[in-house]
């Protein structure tokens, strides 16, 4: 496959609301630029769409963004969705960290893949065993 | 279910129709295409975001910059 940039629900919201998120919407503008010097492709994970949508008003940066063709969401497939239910197994956590597990599942269907993220906490320790995933924290 | 199919006629460099032809074969020529032609597309738009980022708020830092390829997993 290729290399991607995975965006969580911290990282889409200071793309999409950067005005209100400046210091973090410069990072995350960072991200994007080497992205797109790596040629790499952009990808927000279906699940983290029920974290940042909370209705029309607020929705509409948030479409904004989606509808650029350069930031596209991966669907949840059955496969991810296995893979995420196997890493939450393994290190004993419940369903509240099921999306973290969803975003570290959807980086590992590429060579490899750099996560943004607010959380980084439990994504680097979901993402721990799997060497191809890099993590930046917003 | 897949979408119906365009047909398209474009030129290209005979050398760089030669060796994509020679990399995935007659056959694979449309998939390889289509798939080259997604990701430009997707790098345009991605061009446009930033381009509207970076009018908002200036350029990245190169610390910050750099901070991102450190963090960026080796192939």
């Amino acid at each position: 496959m290729a290399e991607a940039l995975i965006l969580d629900a911290e990282a889409l919201n200071a793309l999409a609301f950067p005005a209100e998120r400046k210091v973090l919407a410069e990072r995350a503008s960072a991200i994007l630029r080497v992205a797109h010097d790596k040629r790499a492709l952009v990808r927000v994970p279906a699940p983290v769409l029920a974290e940042v949508c909370r209705g029309v008003r607020y929705d509409s940066a948030i479409n904004h963004l989606l509808n650029n063709p350069g930031v596209r969401v991966a669907e949840l497939t059955r496969t991810v969705a296995q893979n995420a239910g196997h890493m939450l197994a393994r290190l004993k956590l419940s369903s509240a960290h099921a999306i973290d597990a969803f975003v570290v599942a959807t980086a590992l269907q590429f060579d490899t893949a750099l996560i943004a993220t607010g959380d980084p906490d439990d994504i680097r320790r979901l993402a721990a065993p799997f060497r191809r995933v890099g993590i930046f924290a917003l | 279910m897949g979408q119906p199919a365009a047909k398209l006629s474009v030129s290209v460099p005979g050398e760089l129709a030669a060796a994509v032809r020679k990399c995935v074969g007659a056959r694979g020529l449309s998939r390889f295409v289509a798939r080259a032609m997604a990701h430009e597309l997707e790098r345009e738009g991605l061009g446009v975001l930033i381009h509207e980022l970076e009018e908002k708020l200036g350029p990245p830092s190169k610390s910050e910059i750099t901070r991102v390829r450190r963090a960026w997993p080796k192939r």
